[in-house]
């Protein structure tokens, strides 16, 4: 039996896995300072400011936290002056900041599992978590120069601190986080979206390989099969969260030499508070038996290895067991 | 071009910072109110047709919208009082717990531009909240709740029964909402259930039509 990362390997190279690579075992995702500096909010707790100037409310018995935007709180009211109220948090910590994720990092095992610094919210979510989304949306019609701009900013925040992440984390993968797209539709159209996101991510990406990450995850739990040649572009190797409604078999049928589809089990149909082993079966051993073995690895589309109802994540881990005794 | 035709692509192309001066030229150049009024909605219903089959996106669908809106400014003090096919009124709210309003807003402004006379209630709306306004406007015609979360179809639940057990006036329930399905709907009693902002139109017109 191949161990987890050969397994790994193996499917990245379109080889001979000797099962499918189940959901996130082969990477370990990394905390670092960010996320410390200014803790974050936690559930039933006050509203916290992030490092950005953004209000986040968690309160009790929500799925997650989310940012306030009553005209009080939004940060960026007019885009056209987001430059005298936007201000991008540190790029450097300290070596004692830095610590205990170092320690984090030095027991990870390298020789099984990737290590991938944990990055979100990403640059489009960036941009609608300072101005509210909606007004987001249509500032990219009524003044593009500025987001262009604001945009350019926030790639110079994430392109900065990759320095100092990759300087002490090592990492040899990437987890970054922006959501792309609802259920069924991209956000902006894929001419727009190029327009404003794909010279941006392209640095971001390229960066984080020039400082030795080898192996780029993008995670966008969300319809968003129309922006693949651009994922692909981009220097993608992985695109987690990539939801049934995408017609995940169809995707790998024209996409799967040069990027691989993490996902297909949506994350609505398993992590509910009925949930059923047997069901969860049902629908993992469909969807892989749509998808078939190559340029696919099965997976929750949660950006993360856990669910929200207690159990849930792991009776996926043991369906794709079971499935991949039988197709492998 | 026509002036009415101009005013058609500024709300169709969303320009939202030179409609205000297309519309003030078409009523100068002797188009009457309800003629461009006209025009707009039937520029906004296919708008919303064209975001049904996913041919535009939520911010094209946005600025039109808005574009609308502020055009609709310029004529409203033309427009005579009660002017207009009045389809009557609609109360429209996330329901409690429920923070995600893009979906609601698109289905409020199409109804809008429809005909209805909308009276939003925002997000995150209590039962109760929603049960004293129907009373207020016992003369509402449908009711529409948006739910987002799996986790607030509960509450969904509770305000479509909340509003179906309500003994005053006489009004349809309408639902919608991502995780909301037609067998969903009509398991928890709504009246009617539309997947996007386009055929919430169709759907509310139906639906007052069978009151
Ligand atoms: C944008 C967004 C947000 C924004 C919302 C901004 C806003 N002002 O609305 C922000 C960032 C604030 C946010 C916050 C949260 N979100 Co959110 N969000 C989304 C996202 C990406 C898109 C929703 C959207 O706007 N779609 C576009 C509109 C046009 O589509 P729509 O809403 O479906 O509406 C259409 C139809 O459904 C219908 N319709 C809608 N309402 C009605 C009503 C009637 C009467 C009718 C007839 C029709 C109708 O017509 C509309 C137009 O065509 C979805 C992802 C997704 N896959 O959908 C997650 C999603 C809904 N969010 C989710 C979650 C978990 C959250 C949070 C808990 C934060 C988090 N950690 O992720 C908080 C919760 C806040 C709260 N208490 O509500 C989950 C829900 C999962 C679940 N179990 O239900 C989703 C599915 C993401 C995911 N995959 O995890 N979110």
């Amino acid at each position: 039996m191949l161990s987890i990362k050969e397994n790994f390997l193996e499917t990245l190279k379109r080889g001979n896995p000797d099962r499918y690579v189940n959901q996130y075992e082969f990477v370990k995702l990394l905390m670092h300072p960010y996320w410390t500096a200014t803790p974050p909010a936690t559930p039933g707790g006050p509203p916290v400011v992030n490092p950005w100037g953004v209000t986040i409310s968690f309160p009790e018995g929500m799925p997650g936290p989310f940012p306030i935007h009553d005209e009080e709180h939004i940060v960026v009211k007019d885009v056209t002056k987001w430059k005298d109220v936007v201000k991008a948090p540190a790029t450097s910590y300290s070596e004692e900041d830095w610590a205990p994720f170092v320690e984090e990092m030095e027991a990870i095992d390298r020789n099984e599992f990737f290590v991938a610094p944990f990055i979100a919210p990403g640059i489009f979510e960036q941009t609608h978590y300072l101005l509210e989304i909606q007004n987001c949306l249509m500032a990219f019609y009524e003044e593009p120069e500025a987001m262009h701009e604001l945009i350019a900013y926030i790639t110079e925040f994430e392109l900065a601190y990759a320095e100092d992440i990759c300087k002490h984390l090592k990492p040899n993968a990437l987890f970054h986080h922006d959501d792309w797209g609802t259920q069924k539709s991209t956000f902006l159209s894929p001419d727009m979206f190029n327009e404003f996101f794909l010279d941006p991510y392209k640095k971001v990406y390229q960066r984080y390989r020039d400082l030795g990450v080898e192996l780029i995850i993008h995670h966008s739990d969300s319809y968003a099969a129309t922006l693949v040649p651009s994922m692909i572009e981009m220097g993608i190797d992985v695109w987690q969260g990539v939801m049934s409604t995408n017609n995940v078999p169809e995707l790998i049928e024209k996409y799967g030499d040069d990027i691989i589809f993490m996902g297909g089990i949506d994350s609505s149909k398993i992590d509910k508070p009925d949930w059923t082993a047997e069901e969860t079966l049902k629908i993992v051993e469909d969807v892989c038996r749509a998808a078939g073995k190559r340029a696919f690895i099965p997976c929750n589309t949660m950006g993360g290895p856990e669910s929200m109802y207690p159990g849930a994540y792991d009776a996926v881990t043991e369906a794709i067991k079971v499935v991949s005794k039988k197709m492998f | 071009m026509s002036k009415l035709n101009e005013v058609k692509e500024m709300v169709q192309k969303g320009r939202t910072k030179k409609i205000a001066g297309v519309v003030q030229e078409a009523l100068d150049a002797g188009a009457d109110a309800q003629e461009i009024l006209d025009a707009m909605v039937d520029t906004m219903g296919d708008v919303g047709d064209a975001f049904s089959r996913d041919e535009i996106f939520v911010p094209e669908m946005l600025i039109a919208a808005k574009a609308m809106k502020l055009g609709l400014e310029v004529i409203e003090p033309q427009l005579a009082s009660g002017a207009g096919e009045k389809l009557g009124k609609c109360i429209i709210g996330t329901v409690e717990g429920d923070l995600h309003d893009i979906g609601k807003n698109l289905v409020a402004m199409m109804i809008k531009s429809s005909g209805f006379d909308v009276i939003d209630m925002g997000v995150d709306v209590p039962v109760d909240t929603f049960i004293e306004k129907i009373k207020e406007n016992p003369d509402v015609k449908v009711v529409a709740f948006s739910g987002l979360l799996t986790t607030t179809m509960p509450a969904l639940k509770a305000s479509v029964e909340a509003a179906k057990n309500c003994d005053v006036g006489n009004f349809k329930v309408l639902v919608g909402g991502a995780p909301v399905t037609e067998e969903y709907a009509d398991e928890i009693g709504a009246d009617g259930y539309a997947q996007d902002a386009g055929s919430a139109v169709t759907v509310a017109k139906e639906l007052i039509a069978s009151l």
